[in-house]
């Protein structure tokens, strides 16, 4: 048995199919990205005897090569390359194609998975020692979403934290309280069903909702106790936050509009018939730009609440990594630093919509939380950029998805579509992802132990 | 030399005459000339499939080996599983595990249903509009064949994101139509998601067919028409004791092809997947579990078994289909 058992990379022998066919199929793209970039065989990091360090920036930003341009003009040192990928997924296949390939992998690619799933494939290198000196630039739950037991696999990056926004219309209309809590919210859903209107919306896909209130309720799903990994998904926060959810299910307090079927979706949330919804900063656009019965008539408030005198807000990340085979970690640091400073931020200000993003990686967002109010859509602009100023700074960013997090999600899916068609319950979902993720994890060899 | 070198020369003998019988043994050197001749023919004959053969063994039997390579491994991790992994040689486990997954073989049931509807209805439909416009005038049907033509040119993705949007029971056309009627359909209800796929894949799917079942009809000899509607038939006798009769051999192979493609259905659930989570779970069809298996889980050795059986399943319901059509004929 011994002469048929290899030592290889993380995942290479299970990408060598993929990599084989892009290079058969998809070499002309492949060659494409990396264009223009006499590069080493193994990163794009070069650093010729004398002029700046080269390094190439992958992401789907569309604003990524504006950034780098500006970051380049900024100073000498380090010589930035953007390469916009189309999307996420196609970010994902080009990169492991790349990574498989050995050849031009980029220096820094944004995060299109959980960062644990880039440790445990052998992609993110250990930066730990390169980005400690910069921390000051970040805020906490920066910090925390860049770590993998303990050490730095990523860039410190802000998680979006959440907060609820309300249709003051149908509240008034009805004469329901804006809940601060969620058994208010649970309560305030029985009310507005008298009335045909649901109090939000459980996308049958999508089951954030569920992860969203568990981490906020202090789930822990894995855990690591020195070589293994502790996993549960049935911990008392967990099955707090299920028990919510399950109520609003039993009752049909809650629609289940698809995100497959957008102008549906948007119509759905214009119409009235529905009265609030947990969300983010980076939706606003996307939610003005849809609606226009109701433009007007929302509120931006503080997510209810499982425990009023710990207030938190649910929120994760995807962090950017430095590849393995990059030489120069410390330029791609010094990248990131400069994107916290007043300039970096201001390089990203959209020409479409006049506005820059919201730094949510610094430890004070409060200054640029104006400027992603779109206007028109809230009663009290300034009331709700110190809404989303707040929830940021109440962000919890680190809620680790384990080891198999790829594997486990699309079974979370299945779970979650039947659990909220009424078909079994949220508890005894969450017991067959439990029990799936240690079947798998067990395949792969991975150690492990049930707290559940 | 001087005595068979005339013969080479003369047409019809070179090939008609069986090589190197009875030939005299002194008179080896002009056979081999012939021989050559005859091989260099064949072998141009032959480089004219080249690029076939070329494409065939790059993007099919070397895909098909280096699958079943994939199958006989598996690979584990060890620990938190940030370290290296480790390959092993498993022989048929991964086979065997496929075989019995009892999770696979619903879904293949799921599929093997569907497509007992769908493929007979995919060729009754195609046929019936390839009948009718080989009774319509060249002209109508040079337009109409385009016409029906244009679904398939669609990719399967963008063909399910656009009945995504007519299905929309909120804003889609569809439900106001037979909300009209008096009826109150959802297309994106589970008991529905069958009959709304099957309806897009046949949208996409008869335009192909008819194209292939209209182009034997062409060849079918018109004096044989001519001849029967001198004996009295109607049209519709024609079409069905002469005209059906003689486009068989197009009906089995698109019959074929429809048995590979439905069996083999991805696209469209995979879509369908977000408006009915309840109903289309990650391993609704064989192929979706294969996807989720190498994808999403990660797992490319028993991805590759699955498709193995998968493809070995397709393999033999092709066999038997096309086996069960030829003795029916014979």
């Amino acid at each position: 048995m011994s002469n048929a058992t290899t030592r290889i990379r993380p995942w290479g022998a299970r990408s060598r199919v993929a990599a084989l066919a892009a290079v058969a199929v998809g070499a002309t793209g492949l060659a494409g990205c990396a264009g223009g970039t006499e590069s080493s065989a193994e990163s794009t990091g070069d650093a010729p005897a004398d002029g700046p360090v080269s390094i190439e920036i992958w992401g789907w930003d569309e604003l990524g090569e504006q950034v780098v341009d500006a970051f380049n003009a900024a100073q000498d040192g380090v010589e930035a390359t953007y390469v916009l990928q189309a999307d996420n997924v196609a970010m994902a296949t080009n990169f492991r194609n790349a990574f498989e390939s050995g050849t031009d992998v980029p220096c820094l690619a944004q995060g299109f998975a959980p960062l644990t799933t880039m440790v445990v494939n052998g992609w993110a290198q250990d930066i730990t020692d390169v980005v400690e000196p910069s921390l000051g630039n970040y805020n906490e739950g920066a910090h925390n979403a860049a770590q993998v037991n303990g050490r730095f696999f990523g860039l410190p990056s802000g998680s979006d934290g959440q907060y609820l926004i309300v249709n003051t219309a149908t509240l008034d209309e009805y004469g329901v309280e804006i809940p601060a809590t969620w058994d208010e919210f649970v309560e305030a859903g029985r009310e507005l069903k008298e009335h045909d209107v649901h109090v939000t919306n459980f996308a049958g896909e999508d089951p954030t909702a569920l992860m969203n209130l568990a981490q906020q309720a202090g789930a822990e799903w894995f855990a690591i106790d020195g070589e293994e990994w502790v996993v549960n998904f049935e911990d008392a926060p967990t099955l707090q936050a299920a028990d919510i959810v399950q109520q609003l299910i039993d009752e049909d307090l809650v629609s289940n509009e698809t995100y497959q079927d957008r102008p549906a979706l948007y119509s759905y949330f214009d119409s009235g018939n529905m009265a609030m919804t947990p969300t983010q900063w980076w939706s606003l656009t996307g939610l003005q730009t849809n609606f226009s019965d109701s433009l007007g008539d929302w509120k931006a408030t503080t997510l209810p609440q499982f425990d009023l005198a710990n207030p938190v807000s649910p929120g994760r990340t995807t962090p950017s990594f430095v590849p393995v085979g990059c030489e120069h970690p410390e330029a791609v640091v010094a990248y990131s630093d400069w994107r916290t400073t007043p300039e970096g931020i201001e390089a990203g200000r959209n020409p479409e919509t006049d506005a820059v993003g919201l730094p949510t990686q610094i430890p004070d967002p409060a200054p640029y939380a104006a400027d992603i109010i779109p206007p028109g859509f809230f009663t009290d602009d300034a009331e709700a950029a110190e809404v989303i100023v707040d929830a940021q700074s109440k962000v919890i960013g680190k809620f680790e998805l384990g080891p198999n997090y790829d594997a486990w999600f699309p079974e979370m899916q299945d779970q979650w579509g039947k659990a909220v068609a009424g078909e079994q319950t949220i508890a005894e979902a969450l017991a067959a992802v439990q029990q799936y993720v240690e079947d798998d994890l067990d395949r792969k060899g991975i150690a492990f132990r049930d707290a559940s | 030399m001087s005595a068979t070198a005339p013969v080479t020369r003369q047409p019809g003998t070179r090939t008609d005459e069986p090589t190197g019988r009875a030939r005299p043994t002194g008179l080896a050197s002009p056979p081999r000339r012939r021989l050559r001749w005859r091989t260099m023919q064949n072998l141009k004959g032959a480089s004219l499939s080249f690029p076939f053969a070329a494409g065939f063994a790059l993007f099919a039997v070397v895909p098909i080996l280096m699958a079943l390579r994939e199958s006989v491994y598996t690979q584990k991790s060890s620990g938190l599983g940030f370290g290296e992994s480790v390959v092993t040689f498993v022989g048929l486990d991964n086979l065997a595990r496929a075989v019995g997954d009892g999770v696979f073989w619903s879904a293949m049931w799921r599929v093997f249903l569907y497509a007992i509807v769908v493929v007979p209805v995919t060729q009754i439909v195609s046929l019936g509009m390839a009948l009718v416009l080989d009774a319509a005038r060249r002209r109508i049907a040079a337009r109409f064949r385009i016409a029906l033509l244009l679904p398939y040119m669609v990719p399967g993705i963008v063909a399910t994101m656009v009945w995504i949007f007519l299905y929309s029971p909120a804003v889609g056309p569809l439900g106001k139509f037979f909300g009209l009627l008096g009826l109150d359909v959802d297309f994106f209800s589970g008991d529905m998601v069958w009959v709304s796929i099957g309806n897009l894949v046949l949208w996409g799917a008869i335009g192909f067919n008819m194209l292939i079942l209209y182009g034997a009809l062409q060849s079918v000899p018109h004096e044989i028409f001519e001849a029967a509607r001198l004996d009295g038939a109607s049209e519709v006798r024609i079409a069905w004791s002469i005209k059906v009769p003689f486009v068989r051999a197009s009906l089995v192979l698109t019959t074929l092809l429809s048995i590979i493609g439905t069996l083999q259905i991805f696209a469209e659930p995979m879509l369908f997947r977000s408006v009915t989570p309840e109903t289309i779970t990650k391993d609704f069809t064989p192929t979706m579990m294969i996807y989720n298996q190498a994808f999403q889980v990660g797992d490319i050795n028993y991805a590759t078994a699955l498709s193995v059986v998968l493809a070995v399943v397709v393999g033999v319901a092709s066999a038997v289909f096309y086996r069960f059509t030829n003795r029916t004929e014979s």
